[in-house]
């Protein structure tokens, strides 16, 4: 589904991803972890589209696709979705404005019938409910004095309503605490399938508790440099990065 | 090019032709004040960028520059009332008063059942009533205000809307001010007043309308006395064309407990200028300002408020909000004076604006001056540019960028018209909106 090949990317002079190799398969659930300033984020903002990043090398085949020509619009109607580490916060937009017309950007895209109202108001609400989110957010302004949870909810709410085939988190798991981290990692769990792959960003191998990885990748210094299966997480938990990014300076 | 008459004599010259035109039709009081009117402009002349309130809006390379007439012999040629219900207004709800180039015309206006001892008509039919010696031009004085003065030397006609103690006009009062012409500039003068007594209410429209072919010029004024308890309600679209020349100036005097709301949208017109005014001059009188400014293109939309807070415990607000793409200039001046009588003062104002493109400007002062020391005041102005991380997050959401960015020009406007608590205003101003930021080519 998701081919990354020798991904290199700047950010103003500075290049943060330093060839970057990752095959993600429909099904599947890879977490990305590695330090802070590693790339993890740069990664996942370009496969969104996010505009400041320069790609001087590489490519990013979804689908067979070149994603990285697309713009965002077009990678969101492809089935590409970033919930993001930050949701912005849109006064004056309705929650469920946006989603309609998020949800019906995609339906036209792919030739399909837009939604109505009512229609989409059942839709909506039967998504909110294994979230335990309260209607009233649904006339919020998106994201708009939600707390930490509610916005990590709202991306959640927003995933399960726009059903993408290829689902990357970034840092989801940071300013949850425990009960809201658990409802999130259900909302996920829930939406897992063999039609559809997730790409989890993390810090922590916490999140990785409640959605088991197939695989789990070590991002350092621009570079993967090191692969494995879930029981990579609880290594790096107890033994750190610089075990690894160690290992990797005495091979270099 | 030849030269053109310099633009103070062009008015004078046209002011003692419409002199004669006028002779024998006014009441003699009235001529009076055209007269003194006339000779307050002769002294006083335009108004030059010297003077801090026209700063931002130079004349001399714009209105001036351009000659207008008084052929005023043009009657629209479609309904005025069926082009409202076009835009969404459910006009059989309101009372609809129509002028034409600064006239009333009674085939357009249609006015329903009024209160007992209410009053809603033309000043044409009433101009020699002594009841309006109070009113006209007391309210708004001649003397330094330039605009105000031709205003008085040239009216024609405009709205009188009068409501005894006590009573309240429970349908919309929707006045449509409407230009029309064809080969040759024309220009209009209305004056309209408004006189609400005691604990009356009214809701008020002034709606700006043209079917205009040439440049035009629209310099209304609007003087407002409200008695104690009285509660206006006033709105003003301003939706002309590019042809329109737009001065207008609203004034109201407030007495204690008085009510007094005004809302201006301005999104028509090549230059438009909306000067709102309120004097609190007695205690617990209240005021609330509000405005919407679109502009694009080389539109030029100056708002300039004054509030004066003469008395104790009076309470004023002011949210005005611009959107400026292109090469548009937006202005906002908004002056709040807090005497030294006027303890108790709540003030606030608030200036917004968004800037969709590099080349358009703004300007945005919005100034307090203190003179009493047991008050709650604030104010603030905040320009900014379209948000590009919202803008990024829609994207990423499926939603195309120029659909995005409609939406947050949309989310920026729709505060305004969130507060508009009016049914019968709903929905026609957020179809304008709408239809703004879908018009842009």
């Amino acid at each position: 589904m998701l081919e990354i090949k020798n991904l290199k990317v700047r950010v103003e002079e500075k290049e943060i991803l330093k060839g970057v190799d990752l095959t993600v398969k429909a099904g599947e659930v890879h977490a990305i972890m590695g330090p802070n300033g590693s790339g993890k984020s740069t990664l996942a903002h370009v496969l969104a589209g996010r505009d400041g990043y320069e790609v001087t090398g590489g490519q990013a085949l979804f689908e067979g696709h070149d994603l990285l020509s697309m713009l965002p619009e077009d990678r969101a109607r492809a089935g590409v979705f970033l919930a993001f580490q930050y949701p912005v916060e849109i006064p004056g937009v309705n929650n469920t404005y946006f989603l309609k017309a998020a949800m019906n950007s995609i339906r036209k895209s792919k030739g399909q019938e837009e939604l109505d109202a009512m229609d989409f108001l059942e839709l909506i609400k039967a998504k909110l409910k294994p979230l335990k989110m309260d209607e009233s957010m649904l006339q919020r302004a998106v994201n708009e004095g939600f707390s930490g949870g509610e916005k990590k909810k709202n991306e959640v709410l927003q995933m399960a309503v726009l059903e993408p085939k290829l689902a990357i988190l970034d840092e989801t798991d940071s300013g949850l605490d425990i009960d809201a981290l658990k409802v999130v990692a259900d909302g996920v769990n829930a939406l897992r399938g063999k039609d559809r792959a997730f790409l989890l960003v993390t810090h922590y191998q916490r999140l990785l508790d409640y959605i088991i990885p197939d695989k789990v990748h070590v991002l350092a210094q621009g570079r993967i440099v090191k692969s494995g299966g879930k029981e990579l997480a609880h290594e790096l938990e107890e033994k750190g990065y610089e075990w690894i990014t160690g290992v990797e300076k005495v091979k270099a | 090019m030849t030269k053109m008459l310099e633009p103070k004599s062009l008015y004078l010259q046209t002011f003692q032709n419409r002199g004669k035109e006028l002779a024998g039709k006014d009441p003699a009081w009235v001529k009076g004040l055209r007269e003194k009117a006339m000779a307050s402009f002769e002294e006083k002349g335009f108004p030059t960028v010297e003077e801090e309130i026209w700063r931002y809006t130079d004349l001399t390379t714009s209105l001036l520059q351009v000659p207008f007439g008084f052929e005023m012999e043009f009657t629209s040629k479609t309904s005025v009332s069926a082009r409202l219900k076009g835009m969404g207004f459910d006009v059989e709800k309101a009372h609809l008063v129509v002028f034409v180039n600064g006239r009333f015309s009674k085939e357009q206006s249609s006015i329903k059942n009024l209160p007992a001892g209410a009053n809603l008509t033309h000043l044409a039919e009433l101009s020699a009533a002594d009841s309006l010696k109070p009113v006209l031009g007391q309210v708004v004085p001649s003397d330094g205000r330039p605009f105000a003065a031709l205003n008085m030397a040239y009216f024609t006609d405009g709205l009188i809307l009068q409501v005894p103690k006590g009573k309240s006009i429970p349908e919309p009062i929707h006045v449509v001010h409407l230009s029309v012409n064809a080969s040759t500039n024309t220009q209009s003068h209305p004056r309209n007043l408004v006189v609400l007594e005691e604990d009356s209410q009214a809701l008020l429209i002034e709606h700006y309308l043209d079917e205009a072919v040439s440049p035009y010029l629209t310099n209304s004024v609007t003087e407002v006395r409200l008695s104690r308890g009285a509660s206006l309600e006033h709105v003003k679209i301003q939706q002309e064309s590019a042809k329109a020349y737009h001065l207008g100036t609203l004034v109201a005097k407030q007495a204690e407990g008085s009510r007094f709301a005004s809302c201006t949208y301005s999104l028509g017109g090549v230059l438009a200028r909306h000067e709102v005014e309120t004097t609190l001059s007695e205690k617990k009188a209240e005021c609330l300002m509000e405005g919407l400014y679109l502009a694009r293109g080389k539109q030029h939309v100056d708002t300039r408020t004054f509030v004066d807070h003469l008395a104790p415990a009076c309470k004023s607000e002011e949210v005005f909000k611009g959107v400026l793409d292109d090469e548009a200039v937006g202005i906002f001046d908004g002056r709040i004076l807090v005497r030294e009588n006027a303890q108790k003062t709540d003030a606030r104002q608030s200036n917004k604006n968004l800037q969709l493109s590099k080349k358009s400007q703004v300007y945005s002062k919005p100034q307090l001056q203190i003179y009493a020391d047991d008050v709650k005041c604030s104010h603030g102005s905040a320009t900014g540019q379209m948000d590009e991380e919202a803008l990024f997050y829609l994207q990423s959401r499926g939603i195309g960028r120029e659909e995005a960015r409609q939406l947050l020009v949309y989310a920026f406007a729709g505060e305004m018209l969130d507060r508009i608590p009016f049914d019968y205003l709903k929905h026609p101003l957020r179809q304008m909106v709408n239809d703004w930021m879908g018009a842009k080519p």
